[in-house]
């Protein structure tokens, strides 16, 4: 009558979600998704950012002003403010892997057509479009927390978000390196920069299609066939919608996701030329120094997942909105610093500990994140998402487009601008695991329970729609803290096969 | 003319001593001895790595005899005009010369010689990495010491006369369009083409 339950590799809990990370396992189907997921988002950032390194090369090439450039810059990172909201619904209706595959070979025709635009206008389209595919990004963090428990859903977001994010680093060594290889073969510069953006466009294709062909988008299968099986009930847009934009919690992580994130993708755009001008340095040293602080992503970012994962254990869902705050905090100050110091070793020393805050902030705002709605979830992380694309366009705006500022002057300014907008953290509360300064309501129906059944009709519930939401609900009381080992394995699991 | 030429004399003394003394060699410093001319005329276009361009430079013979004696190289540039500087920050002018970014483009480097009167010549292609922008030329005269001590343009000191425009090559080729509008075209049709499989693969499992 019932199929016997399927034996997965990693030990999982009642939802089949694991509850261990195993960095160098590739078994299907948590920890595949894993790796198909971060190096499908590494060629996306990989593909957005190919063109900052060649700048020098494309702005002699189309004739572009410094306006054209830094406007390009801003249209790249804009394109993905409303995809990232569009993502998650998508990822909501549809599932992570079709979703994210589609997305990345909609957005691969931009980049191959990079190779033949021939003006600023031309430029700063393809730039645009190719921008789209960082809502890779939400599908990520969706495709993570429906593969991942409560206790290890902060690692495994962390480390997926901040591998994909060292694409926005190596493409500064990438791109320059396959552009000298086309040139020294004897090809003249204004054709081998065009030559080269087929790396990071071939690259992109061939990660939708491993995405397509070995991806799954729950551990106990695809949406389509779940959703035939009738084990995934077919949920309505405009409710996953609205339970998603209803929800407070969300915009603030937006918000606050601006000032982490958006800080990032701004520096990413400014940082070498802000080291080639002040220090006078060469273009190949500012791009190795401008590579290093997305390269910190290596660690920075999944060390901030780690980080709210080892907070939850003892302190729950307060431990990682506090840990939040003050590390993000933290970034601010060292931004702060870094407008002001003088030399170039005190600078790069200040960049570094920047970037790994900045970048630590943002893996702890994806621990926060997968609580906030069941239901909604993707909707939640494409707000957050989205949000962080905003900061970055808002950053560039007002502190780096024209002379308004000294570069220095807009770097401190943006410290300042990091420290207000993180303090709306103080304002998130959850029923049933309190905030920053109040404790948990003591009303019987402070429940998790209550929090994520308030997200369902009672007609909804009826019908059984509601029920992974329950079981989401019992695994995520391991977010009261106090070493409270809440996660419901299932019953008849003898032993599960490790790998 | 004597006066003008102590005058010279000492400014050349003054910037030799700029020299020496901060290592940092100023435009301004430099006194203007060369005379320089190059083919295009105002307003003319050429095509990088097609069309020639023909330069000449020579010592301004009006000026006192031992003024060349310290100069062993001379080397002719292609540099932007105002125009093409504007809003573009990498190729700005400033005083420094190690730092100005007037003049990118070498056409050509010369050996000086003092005892040969005669006005130099050089004919070349416009090279195909030069971007479209306005230019004028510039000669540089160094001494051993591969430090500039004078220099000669073919526009005058504002930089508003005798300009000329280069058009650059556009870098794309039809192999290149062709490409990227197959593999474009590629990536779409593989979309579609793993929907329709998902689809009559889910169809195939219903039927079971």
């Amino acid at each position: 009558m019932e199929s016997p339950p399927p034996k997965f590799a990693l030990p999982v809990d009642s939802e089949h979600k694991a509850t261990e990370f195993r960095l160098f396992s590739v078994a299907a189907p948590h920890m595949r998704a894993f790796h198909l997921s971060w190096v499908s988002f590494f060629a996306c950032f990989v593909s957005s950012f190919a063109a900052a390194p060649l700048v020098p090369i494309i702005r002699d090439n189309l004739n572009l002003t410094s306006t054209d450039i830094g406007n390009a810059g801003i249209a790249s990172v804009s394109g993905a403010v409303f995809a990232r909201v569009a993502m998650g619904s998508a990822c909501d209706l549809f599932g992570p892997r079709l979703a994210s595959a589609s997305l990345i070979l909609l957005t691969a025709p931009a980049v191959f057509c990079s190779s033949i635009s021939s003006s600023p206008t031309s430029f700063l389209l393809v730039r645009f479009f190719t921008g789209f595919s960082l809502a890779t990004f939400v599908s990520t963090q969706f495709w993570m927390s429906s593969m991942f428990s409560a206790p290890v859903v902060g690692t495994a977001n962390g480390v997926a978000g901040g591998w994909g994010n060292l694409g926005g680093g190596a493409t500064q060594l990438i791109m320059p390196l396959v552009f000298g290889v086309i040139r020294d073969i004897g090809v003249v510069k204004f054709t081998a920069w065009r030559i080269a953006f087929f790396i990071p466009a071939l690259f992109q294709t061939l990660s939708a299609f491993a995405v397509l062909i070995f991806g799954q988008d729950m551990p106990d299968g695809n949406f389509h066939g779940l959703k035939k099986s009738g084990e995934k009930a077919k949920d309505k847009f405009s409710w996953v919608f609205y339970y998603g934009f209803t929800n407070y919690r969300g915009w603030i992580l937006a918000l606050t996701y601006g000032y982490c994130f958006g800080v990032e993708l701004a520096v990413d755009n400014i940082i070498a030329e802000y080291f080639y001008d002040r220090f006078n340095l060469n273009l190949s040293t500012a791009g190795i120094i401008a590579a290093s602080f997305g390269l910190a992503n290596l660690f920075s970012r999944p060390g901030g997942g780690i980080l709210s994962d080892i907070v939850a254990k003892r302190f729950g869902m307060r431990g990682r909105l506090w840990t939040l705050w003050a590390v993000q905090t933290l970034g601010g100050v060292f931004c702060i610093i870094l407008g002001q110091v003088g030399s170039l070793s005190g600078s790069i020393i200040v960049m570094i500990a920047f970037s790994v805050f900045v970048q630590a902030a943002c893996g702890l705002t994806f621990g926060v994140v997968p609580f906030v709605s069941r239901r909604s979830l993707g909707v939640v992380s494409g707000m957050t998402g989205g949000g962080g694309n905003v900061g970055a366009v808002v950053t560039q705006l007002i502190f780096f487009r024209g002379s308004k500022y000294s570069k220095q002057t807009g770097i401190t300014l943006m410290g300042i601008m990091i420290i207000c907008c993180t303090l709306p953290l103080f304002l998130i509360y959850f029923p049933q695991w309190g905030g920053m300064f109040c404790g948990p309501s003591k009303k019987a129906n402070a429940t998790e329970e209550e929090y994520y059944l308030s997200e369902w009709k009672s007609n909804e519930k009826e019908k059984g729609f509601h029920l992974a939401s329950l079981k989401f609900s019992e695994n995520s009381v391991s977010e009261r803290g106090g070493k409270v080992d809440s996660v419901t394995r299932p019953s008849d699991e003898t032993s599960p096969a490790h790998v | 003319m004597a006066a003008r030429g102590i005058l010279l004399a000492s400014l050349l003394l003054f910037s030799c001593l700029a020299v020496t003394c901060y290592g940092i060699v100023l435009f301004s410093s430099l006194p203007s001895t060369l005379v320089v001319t190059a083919s295009p005329k105002q307003g003319q276009v050429l095509k990088a790595g097609e069309d020639k361009i023909t330069v000449t430079w020579g010592l301004n013979q009006s000026l006192p005899a031992g003024v060349d004696s310290t100069y062993k190289t001379i080397k002719l540039n292609l540099c932007y005009a105002p125009i093409s500087q504007v809003d573009r920050r990498w190729r700005n002018t400033v005083e420094n010369l190690a730092k100005d970014k007037t003049c990118q483009f070498l056409i050509v480097s010369r050996p000086y010689d003092g005892s040969n009167k005669a006005v130099q010549s050089f004919e070349g292609t416009v090279e195909r990495d030069v971007p479209t922008a306005t230019y004028f030329v510039r000669a540089y005269a160094y001494n051993s010491d591969n430090v500039e001590v004078a220099y000669g343009q073919t526009t005058d000191s504002h930089k508003t006369t005798d300009l000329f425009q280069v058009q650059a090559i556009s870098g794309r080729h039809v192999s290149l369009d062709i490409a990227s509008a197959c593999f474009s075209a590629f990536s779409i049709v593989s979309l579609i083409g793993f929907f329709v499989v998902e689809k009559r693969r889910g169809k195939q499992s219903q039927q079971k």
